[in-house]
């Protein structure tokens, strides 16, 4: 008898098993074969399991966003340098974007604090709370920090403003009234029940699919048009859809400081007004409200420029 | 001051919320799927397509879900089922010439000394390479009664898995197949 023949006499009594097992294996198919019955000292090896990020690796995921912050006050009001901002933004964005891919963020944290106020049986890890609390917490004191050199969607969209029109304002303040629509809508799916519960912010976050370097056709061709449209109208998503600068935009009435624009140390020549992309300086003086913290307005001043040369 | 007084106002707020929610926080929830509900560990086996939608939906790029073999559920078998595609061409070793994972993920390691002489009773350990696994569930499908034991099974790697607050594998998965469970309780 040929190997060939053989062979498939084998796979035909593989098909059928209890064939199989009345005539050739000595050992029970339907059982599988243990250390013992192995012999020759071998041991089962254990299943592979991955474990996720340890707990101290999400800690410091807390810890840089709180640190980054604090660069990024510290080098807008103290230093007012641009030049460092964008440093941070790029290590920001590939910290929280390129290598964390997205996630956690604050923005989308949002959605877990509501669902777990309003589920008792939901819970949140607490790295979930301190992300969502402490960007609010600087920007009570600050500004919009977190959206400067931090927030990776911010970033992405940060680096590619490129020649950015002014918005007529009444068309930016009725655009920015978006931003706290989509909140509603976003706490309003949050707290449905469990099953018809829906997370919109993450379903239709513009950019996470490059953080990723994958996702649905359709979010990165939307995320590719915006970050197109970016390029000439600053930050569209930071200042007309983002629901958690919404919140922020809230908490910066009560700042203590933020970006100020001040006769006793700028000229009033206005060339800052025309630098910010984002529309945030009125009447030669920054709206907190609307501030991106990106430092363009000191880049742009001359007497800045004297100081620094 | 009455600024001061609203800002401490609204402090107070966020600190009682979030004391609120570490008070019930239980620390981390994993998404896991669920091997009695995925159709590619229950379905009956001949003719029947693997389901995919593990490797397709996952929102990162190599999918959070591979093929685990639980060795001590294995077989170990001379020809397996899920490692070679035993409906392909036999080969000069008696063996079906083809491999069934497009991605070549599965080794296969002989354990101990290999009898030539009684290719039946020979043992074989099969390791399937994480890194290389898609979830693509072809093997899972394949390694079931009555040729296969139900050894292996999709997992999900939690640390590949970015843990989205809805599965985008659920959001497609005709069964349901995915859960969420506390760490301490996964698999």
């Amino acid at each position: 008898m040929s190997r060939v023949p053989q062979a498939l006499v084998l796979l035909l009594l593989l098909s059928q098993a209890a064939a199989a097992q009345a005539i050739q294996y000595q050992r029970p198919v339907d059982t599988a074969p243990q250390a013992d019955s192995i012999g020759g000292g071998y041991k089962v090896p254990a299943v592979q399991k991955p474990l996720p990020r340890d707990y101290w690796l999400q800690v410091l995921d807390v810890v840089v966003l709180g640190a980054a912050m604090g660069v990024s006050v510290w080098l807008v009001l103290k230093r007012r340098s641009r030049k460092w901002l964008t440093a941070l933004t790029i290590g920001c964005l590939g910290y929280f974007g390129f290598y964390r891919e997205g996630c956690i963020c604050p923005i989308g944290s949002l959605q877990n604090v509501v669902v777990a106020l309003a589920d008792p049986k939901y819970s949140i890890p607490m790295v979930v709370t301190a992300t969502f609390v402490l960007p609010l917490v600087v920007a009570l004191y600050y500004g919009r920090a977190f959206c400067g050199g931090v927030c990776a969607l911010g970033a992405i969209q940060e680096l590619v403003v490129l020649k950015p029109v002014q918005v007529p304002r009444r068309l930016d303040r009725a655009l920015g009234l978006v931003k706290y629509v989509y909140l509603g809508l976003a706490i309003l799916f949050a707290v449905k029940p469990a099953l018809a519960r829906d997370f919109l912010i993450c379903k239709f976050d513009p950019f996470v699919g490059f953080f990723r370097r994958t996702g649905a056709p359709h979010m990165l061709f939307l995320g590719g048009g915006l970050l197109v449209l970016g390029m000439f109208v600053g930050r569209p998503y930071c200042r007309y859809l983002c629901p958690y600068g919404g919140l922020l935009a809230w908490c910066t009435r009560l700042a203590r400081r933020g970006v100020t624009i001040t006769p006793d140390k700028e000229l009033d020549c206005g060339l800052c007004a025309e630098a910010c992309p984002y529309g945030a300086i009125e009447d030669m003086r920054a709206v907190r409200r609307d501030c991106m913290y990106c430092a363009r307005c000191y880049a742009s001043c001359p007497r800045e420029r004297g100081v620094a040369s | 001051m009455s600024e001061d007084l609203t800002r401490r106002t609204v402090l107070a707020v966020l600190a009682g919320g979030a004391a609120f929610l570490v008070r019930k926080a239980n620390g981390q929830i994993v998404w896991q799927v669920n091997a009695a509900r995925c159709i590619n560990s229950r379905l009956g086996d001949t003719g029947v397509e693997a389901c995919n939608l593990c490797t397709t939906e996952c929102v990162v790029a190599l999918s959070a879900v591979r093929a685990v073999n639980e060795y001590a559920k294995c077989g170990r078998c001379n020809i397996c089922p899920a490692y070679f595609n035993i409906s392909s061409a036999v080969n000069e070793l008696g063996q079906p010439s083809e491999k069934l994972c497009p991605r070549d993920a599965i080794a296969r390691k002989p354990i101990g000394k290999v009898d030539p002489e009684d290719p039946a009773n020979n043992f074989y350990e099969y390791i399937i390479d994480e890194e290389k696994c898609d979830g693509c569930g072809k093997c899972v499908l394949k390694c079931k009664e009555p040729l296969g034991l139900g050894s292996i099974t999709l997992r999900v790697r939690y640390d590949r898995c970015v843990n989205c607050n809805e599965c985008a594998i659920l959001r497609a998965c005709p069964q349901n197949a995915l859960v969420q469970l506390p760490i301490g309780q996964a698999l």
